[in-house]
């Protein structure tokens, strides 16, 4: 266990990563709750409870926040940084809403703590082209339809534009059930799902090399 | 009223009808009215704003000097408060108000519900301030099983008799309930006929109990709502709501306000499914609370609900246990059919089983259906997708199939031969052949004889829906500039159909116009009255008001091109490109509205009562009767259990389609919900201590892009002649009939019912016999 990074599990049961796998060992590990929040000798110097600064870069420019280190990634962001494209729907991993990437990555930004990007390149849903510069993909989920209340539709997106990235050049060998696997974390209550897959794979084909289609 | 022959009907069936059109009303769009804009695929016109995270949500909303609610919540599901403080909790880091929502004695009837509230500078410190406050409970006897509460001596749920809630998101009728006994309140019965003694005559008959779950609506965006307090009598209200002037009612009822001076903003919503009619959920005061603390702190207030809440108290799907006996007799016909029915909505009411027993098979000459609420100690069910009709097609569908398989008839002939809508019998037909029915079947059956481990399956089931399209309900003014600019503008909001897209294909097409050059405001109280989205009335309530608004503007502005011209208004010709000729002149566009004497046309319309309900009514009723039909088809392992659907046809009716694009979304959601609720969804509530096990979307399962079939969707367009556009709903029929042709699909497979929703992969093995030790449930 060398990864430094806080979780936000961890640290709301008031134990490091290594100490839950620990507990995992240990039935008896819950008398370690006065262990300080980062256990493992890696990790940062403990930090908290009141407010400390983070910075990153987010959608390409630096960022920073002041915000506890309880704070999720996704709160910072939506609540300090007045970015909102990601939203809260489940709070615990299960619906994808709240996708964004860490340096290229798809992430549920719900359960990461702010202090866990620090020094990272976070992309939202407001990075991957904006309304009056849409890039390939989003334009592709507008003439698909593949959006009805959209509340989905920022991390559905996100989710898309990753495995478009992670595909590369191999685009035009995309199959729908490769698109379904790399949107099965995200849940949408309207039922768009075939209309994403038809736009995902409209825009794999048209443009080989992802980057096109990602990027405005 | 001025009789006009309109073309009416759908597909080769259409037929020249006399209509009675109000006074006032353009000639309807009928068979022949050829549309260049309206039910063309056109992308929705605020997809960018979506797909970029510009849309604005009520849970996007930020205000200077916001604080955020949290609600403390009742942990027991019957107690009586034996004290109750606010503690600590005024006092607790960042909270600015505090409030308390039950005081000492109340009883309390389910686990979820008000007890206090708390606004503060953060989200997190609201809710670490809940902890502070000090409750003290007595428990009481409580009981959340639905069958164990409807027998005699269940502890009672509630001390008083019970008012009926209604939304608009509960089909229109004149239900009154019958009076209690303990904690079963029967609702009026559905009759014709003598289905008793049609039953003891039978020649055939099949008993059995169906039953289904609990299902929550789970919108993606959780029930919420920010107040501003503009002046001492005067607030803004963000509500994620698909029904801003029942939001506006409310808090005006609360607060003693004249409606004029609430103002509701809904720019967009994230869902709704019938849970998100006023200002605050069917079990928790979400309006009253938040407003009441923005009053007390003199600041904004959000108070959005946890995904926790929104599962206990912001409503659901009532579940139901449905005893069914239907006969045949030896000629092969259904005589009778006889539903007894029990379901929970909780502490509240409306589990009824909806209209399919009764109204979808109408040459069945003997009926009764039955249905009453039972109350359990649970939050309260609600309108849902539909009420009612997912749960009464399932058993309906399933029995009639069981039947089928007894008196050795198939299942879709007997459906045909006792269904007397047109379009439905049609789609039935074409739906067969397009699916490959007779080869599924004769495939099925053959596997089952050989009894392979992995089966197919198909099974078919129906729908019904009334056109409950409101006259006079929405104002639509649009506003033509000098300019040329053209704005339409209506209170009504989006719930995710793309209802501004389709006002705006109804403008462009009046006036000739491309359909990005129309502006469409709609979201907003202050745009004008409008409908709340539920009966699927939106899309018919709000178009033919569109319609007529804008016809009206055109005809003031063929009058200015006459006069211009020298001519007779009806002498002028309006151009593909919206140019107006006449007396040898041309007027682009432009440069009409360039000559207009004024700043603007401003015209103001609604749609008329419903006008015509051609070819088949809605119970006797003088509306449409709108007709759906789902083929599914499923894959059973029948070692492990495991079942999927595969393939889903859809055959619809919407009246007139106003955009094959979002329609489509619409059904394929329709199914896909419906999917989910045959295969998937289950609240459930732990007996012994009454709480919700699963109140998250890791346990309560919704489908995802891996459980979603193979879908393809045919739309009937049927010329209806109700009303200007010819528009009816769609949102409810697409999810009626799902869940029971996956049952019956399921039965084709197996040879052997699963006669409760969900069908998990348990109760296969359970049904097969597989499971040892246990029996075969029924
Ligand atoms: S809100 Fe983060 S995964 Fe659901
Ligand atoms: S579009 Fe509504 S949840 Fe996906």
């Amino acid at each position: 266990m060398t990864s430094p990074t806080l979780t936000r599990r961890g640290l709301l049961r008031g134990a490091g990563t290594a100490s839950v796998l620990a507990s995992c060992a240990k039935p008896n590990a819950d008398d370690a709750s006065n262990a300080p929040a980062v256990s493992d000798a890696t990790a940062p110097a403990e930090i908290g409870p009141g407010a400390v600064s983070v910075a990153f870069n987010l959608n390409g420019k630096p960022a920073t926040v002041q915000v506890e280190p309880r704070v999720t990634l996704l709160d910072a962001l939506r609540i300090d940084l007045g970015v909102t494209g990601p939203k809260l729907v489940c709070d615990r991993g299960a619906c994808g809403a709240c996708t964004v990437l860490v340096d290229g990555r798809p992430r549920n930004a719900c359960m990461m703590l702010a202090h866990d990007v620090a020094g990272a390149n976070v992309t939202t849903i407001e990075g991957l082209g904006a309304g009056d510069s849409p890039s390939a993909l989003q334009a592709a989920f507008v003439r698909h339809d593949a959006l009805q209340c959209g509340f989905c539709t920022s991390g559905m997106l996100t989710s898309c534009a990753a495995l478009l990235q992670r595909i590369g050049p191999n685009g035009a060998k995309l199959t729908a059930q490769t698109v379904r696997e790399a949107i099965s974390g995200n849940l949408c209550r309207c039922g768009t799902y075939p209309h994403v897959v038809a736009a995902v794979l409209e825009v794999a084909g048209a443009t080989p090399l992802s980057k096109a289609a990602v990027t405005p | 009223m001025s009789p006009k022959l309109l073309t009416l009907g759908f597909a080769d069936q259409l037929t020249s009808v006399e209509v009675d059109v109000p006074a006032g009303e353009p000639p309807p769009w009928d068979g022949v009215s050829s549309l260049e804009v309206v039910g063309q695929p056109v992308p929705r016109i605020d997809g960018h704003l979506k797909v970029s995270g510009q849309a604005v949500y009520t849970f996007d909303v930020r205000l200077p000097g916001m604080l955020w609610a949290a609600v403390l919540r009742c942990p027991l599901p019957c107690a009586r408060i034996k004290s109750i403080s606010l503690g600590r909790a005024e006092k607790a880091p960042g909270v600015k108000a505090a409030m308390l929502l039950a005081q000492r004695g109340d009883r309390i009837v389910f686990a979820g519900q008000d007890i206090a509230a708390v606004a503060a500078e953060r989200p997190e410190l609201a809710r670490d301030a809940l902890a502070a406050i000090e409750v003290e409970y007595e428990a009481l006897p409580f009981v959340v099983d639905t069958r164990s509460a409807a027998k005699p001596g269940a502890p009672m749920v509630h001390e008083a008799a019970v008012r009926t809630r209604k939304t608009e998101g509960d089909e229109p009728s004149a239900a009154t309930a019958a009076g209690s006994e303990g904690n079963v309140r029967k609702m009026p019965d559905s009759r014709r006929g003598d289905a008793s003694k049609a039953l003891k005559k039978a020649a055939f008959v099949h008993e059995a109990s169906y039953s289904t779950q609990v299902q929550t609506h789970s919108a993606l965006e959780t029930h919420g709502i920010v107040v501003r307090w503009d002046a001492k009598d005067k607030l803004t209200a963000w509500c994620s709501t698909q029904g801003i002037f029942s939001v506006r009612d409310e808090l005006a009822e609360i607060f003693t306000l004249p409606v004029a001076n609430i103002r509701v903003i809904t720019d967009f919503i994230g869902g709704g499914f019938g849970a998100k009619f006023g200002a605050s959920a069917p079990g928790t005061r979400l309006g009253f609370i938040a407003a009441e603390l923005a009053r007390k702190a003199g600041a904004p207030v959000k108070l959005m609900c946890t995904r926790h809440e929104e599962h206990v108290c912001t409503g659901n799907r009532p579940d139901s246990y449905q005893d069914v006996r239907i006969g045949g007799d030896a000629a092969g016909r259904l005589v009778a059919v006889h539903v007894r029915s029990i379901g929970t909505a909780g502490i509240g009411t409306g589990a009824g089983i909806g209209r399919n027993a009764f109204s979808v098979y109408t040459k069945i000459p003997h009926v009764l259906v039955e249905a009453s609420d039972v109350f359990t100690n649970a939050g309260p069910g609600t309108a849902m997708r539909a009420p009612g009709h997912p749960q009464g097609a399932f058993a309906i569908e399933l029995a009639i199939d069981e039947l089928a398989r007894t008196m050795k008839a198939d299942s879709l002939r007997l459906r045909i031969a006792h269904d007397e809508h047109p379009v439905r019998k049609w789609q039935f037909q074409q739906g067969a052949e397009r699916f490959g029915w007779t080869e599924a079947r004769a495939k099925s059956a053959a596997a089952r004889g050989k009894a392979t481990r992995l089966r197919t399956g198909v099974g078919v089931a129906a729908s019904i829906w009334g056109d409950f399209g409101r006259g006079g309900a929405a104002q639509v003014t649009v506003t033509i500039g000098r300019d040329a600019t053209v704005e339409v503008k209506n209170g009504v909001q989006d719930i995710g159909t793309g209802i501004g897209t389709v006002i705006a294909q109804v403008a462009a097409e009046v006036l000739s116009r491309p359909v990005e050059s129309i502006t469409v405001r709609i979201g907003r109280s202050e745009h004008g009255p409008s409908v709340g989205s539920g009966g699927s009335t939106t899309t018919s309530s709000v178009t033919p008001a569109v319609r007529n608004a804008v016809e009206q503007a055109k005809t003031q502005l063929l009058a200015l091109a006459g006069e211009l011209f020298g001519v007779a208004p009806r002498e002028v010709v309006w151009g593909p490109d919206g140019t107006a000729s006449g007396g040898g002149k041309s007027l682009t566009f432009a440069a009409l509205c360039k000559k207009l004497p004024g700043e603007a046309i401003v015209t103001t319309a609604t749609r008329a009562k419903t006008f015509g309900h051609h070819p088949m009514s809605f119970m006797g009723q003088p509306m449409q009767q709108i007709a759906g039909v789902q083929f599914a088809e499923v894959e059973v392992d029948t070692w492990t259990g495991l079942v999927r659907a595969t393939r889903v046809l859809a055959m619809h009716d919407c009246g007139r389609v106003m955009n094959e694009l979002t329609c489509r979304s619409q059904i394929n959601g329709g199914i896909i919900l419906g999917t989910s609720y045959a295969l998937l969804e289950e609240r459930v509530l732990d007996r012994d201590f009454g709480r919700m096990l699963n109140a998250n979307l890791d346990f309560y399962k919704i489908a995802g892009a891996k459980d979603v079939p193979e879908i393809e969707v045919v739309l009937t367009d049927v010329y209806v002649g109700n009303n200007s556009t010819g528009a009816v709903g769609i949102g409810e029929p697409s999810t009626i009939p799902t869940a029971a042709a996956i049952a019956c699909a399921v039965y084709d497979a197996l040879g052997v019912p699963v006669r409760s929703l969900p069908i998990t992969p348990a109760k296969i093995l359970a049904a097969l016999g597989r499971v040892p030790g246990a029996g075969v449930p029924t």
